[in-house]
């Protein structure tokens, strides 16, 4: 057996290097927020200050950008559950050797990263795009649909590249529960809507809860697709912090930015773990 | 060594002197940042080359944006890895007011080469105009800054991210044409609103030009240069250079970062960049117009870029310093009254 000393030390080298790539910057970033830059200078002063975040919480335009990011998410969420929910299920109960294949199929956009998948949606949603193109093929269309640059467009995107981390979860969840619970409501007279509605739905609140954590934090802080797809058009909170830390160069108030995304999540954690302990308390 | 490379070795021999070039630069490393491309590859071909045969230093090209490049020198401005920048004149005043450049020596041979009053922060190295393409079957010829705000067109322009030089040259048109200038915000944003959200936030030529083929952009405003030389694929797209008022002048600047590890070898570059063999370089295949006046262009080549005095007087001029401080603010007015955000 492994005394205790060594076994800190096996972890000693993991640690280091998270203290040194992650939480050296993040702590940068934390006190940058409450740093500025000096009128006319893209220099940083360091004297504290609260301004950013003021800035933030007193513009209509980044409390809109924040409730448009928020509408986004949640929008996914609810669009990934619609189409994941049969998807899982019928991987678990239907696919039989077709299984791991689809399995495969959706974890695909997660593994080739988001960029490829969300120029693949370019292609079609794109003014000369294959919707479009065919549309207007058919003569039913003179100028193209806006699909690009849109919410719709971003939307599309989202659940495209986030629908695999709703899937996966319920697959989990629906895994555990045996055939013969919804044959056991059946025969007891239920039929096939109650049997989702009292058996199978309460029985997958836990793999739903996790799929919509996941896929609502991705698409909350999601750079690439509603970039690429809001062609630049569309300020979610994510474009919103790159344009000032990449194109306006202000460091400061780009941190302010992020943090607040961070300060979200951290909100939306805190809430679930009430919500579980209160869950846990009534069982 | 070929002739060009030899012109540009002699060249800087003779400006630098005998004293610069008995000096042995082996195992140094000059870093220049730059746009990819072609510009890279005339840089390469027409400032490295020379710089590399001349002092056996090498040089190395570190590609991007030129935001890219603005955030490095923020990043490391006490200890810069960078010796030459290229950056866009919105970006080099400011570049020059933060102390992260050295200001352009009023006292050197090159300097006394380049157009005056041309050298802003950094030194010119390039004059490009900002003026409008067009598909030519939807727009009648002339083209001027006004017709963008015809009915018909509405919905139909396609503009460039902002911030960026062409959002800035658009603002101080808009300006003008209700009798006002870039210093009145209110009345520049108030005009280009009226365009209402742009078709296209383009980000690339082939994006833009293959929309405004296919007839789903009417007209851009566009900097001349890359454009004009891109354009000679496109059989329907037109670019025009208004007159009322006439185009807003753009610039790219070399500037040589402030304590950066080689000046001597960043000096040496930068002669070499503005030098006639370089800039006659950048106008024949590039159609940027040369900063130098000793260059010496093709007809072809002289007929597409801005390379006289009385050329440089006809284009509008924008107080660039000013354009900048407001950057921030702007950034913001652009999302929310242009994009509608």
């Amino acid at each position: 057996m492994i005394g205790r000393g060594p076994a800190h030390l096996l972890v000693a080298p993991g640690l280091a290097l998270v203290a040194f790539v992650f939480l050296a910057p993040f702590l940068l970033l934390v006190a940058m927020s409450f740093w500025s830059q000096p009128e006319g200078s893209l220099l940083v002063d360091t004297t504290l200050t609260f301004k950013n975040y003021i800035r933030i919480f007193s513009d209509a335009y980044y409390l809109r950008g924040l409730g448009r990011t928020l509408w986004l998410s949640v929008a996914t969420v609810a669009l990934a559950l619609v189409l994941g929910f049969p998807v899982a299920f019928w991987i678990v109960r239907r696919a039989g050797r077709l299984r791991r294949f689809v399995t495969a199929l959706m974890l695909l956009p997660m593994v080739c990263g988001a960029l490829l998948p969300t120029l693949g949606l370019v292609n079609l949603l794109s003014p000369l795009g294959i919707i479009n193109g065919t549309l207007k093929t058919m003569g039913l269309i003179d100028r193209a649909i806006p699909l690009l640059g849109t919410q719709i467009g971003i939307l599309i995107g989202l659940v495209q590249a986030f629908l695999p981390l709703m899937v996966l979860p319920l697959v989990a969840v629906l895994d555990r529960l045996p055939p013969s619970f919804e044959e056991a409501a059946m025969s007891l007279g239920a039929r096939p809507a109650q049997v989702w509605q009292r058996v199978v739905l309460p029985l997958a609140a836990p793999g739903v809860l996790a799929g919509a954590v996941l896929v609502f934090c991705a698409a909350l802080t999601s750079f690439v697709t509603p970039q690429i797809l809001g062609q630049g058009k569309i300020a979610t909170f994510a474009t919103m912090t790159w344009q000032q830390a990449s194109l306006v160069l202000d460091w400061p108030f780009a941190s302010a930015l992020a943090m607040v995304m961070l300060g979200l999540m951290a909100g939306l954690g805190g809430l679930l773990a009430v919500l579980r302990r209160a869950n846990w308390a009534q069982t | 060594m070929n002739w060009k490379t030899g012109w540009s070795v002699a060249a800087l021999g003779l400006a630098l002197g005998s004293g610069a070039l008995a000096q042995d630069y082996s195992g140094k490393t000059l870093v220049v940042g730059t746009w990819g491309g072609d510009i890279e590859r005339l840089l390469r071909e027409h400032a490295a080359g020379p710089l590399e045969e001349l002092t056996g230093a090498k040089v190395e090209f570190l590609l991007g944006g030129s935001g890219d490049r603005m955030a490095k020198m923020y990043a490391e401005k006490s200890n810069p890895t960078m010796d030459v920048t290229f950056q866009n004149v919105y970006e080099a005043p400011q570049a020059l007011s933060d102390g992260l450049v050295v200001a352009p020596d009023e006292s050197s041979a090159i300097y006394g080469d380049l157009w005056p009053g041309m050298n802003d922060g950094c030194y010119a190295m390039s004059l490009v105009g900002l003026g409008i393409a067009y598909n030519k079957g939807m727009v009648t010829e002339p083209v001027e800054w006004a017709d963008m705000w015809k009915p018909e067109y509405r919905g139909m322009i396609a503009m460039a991210p902002y911030p960026s030089s062409e959002g800035d040259g658009l603002l101080g048109v808009a300006a003008r044409l209700v009798g006002s200038d870039e210093h009145d915000p209110d009345a520049a944003f108030a005009k280009v609103s009226e365009l209402g959200a742009p078709a296209l936030n383009y980000t690339s030529l082939d994006e833009v030009f293959a929309l405004m083929d296919a007839g789903e952009v009417a007209m851009a405003p566009m900097i001349s240069g890359y454009v004009l030389a891109a354009l000679k694929e496109w059989d329907n797209i037109g670019f025009a250079f208004p007159t009322d008022p006439g185009p807003v002048l753009v610039r790219d600047m070399v500037c040589q970062v402030a304590n950066s590890p080689n000046p001597e070898l960043a000096q040496m570059f930068i002669e070499l960049a503005l030098s006639p063999a370089t800039q006659q370089a950048y106008a024949e295949e590039l159609l940027f117009g040369p900063t130098n006046s000793k260059a010496e262009l093709s007809h072809d080549a002289a007929a597409d870029t801005i390379n006289t005095p009385e050329e440089v007087a006809s284009l509008l001029q924008l107080d660039w310093p000013y354009v900048i401080s407001q950057r921030a603010d702007w950034t913001e007015r652009w999302n929310k009254d242009v994009l509608g955000q």
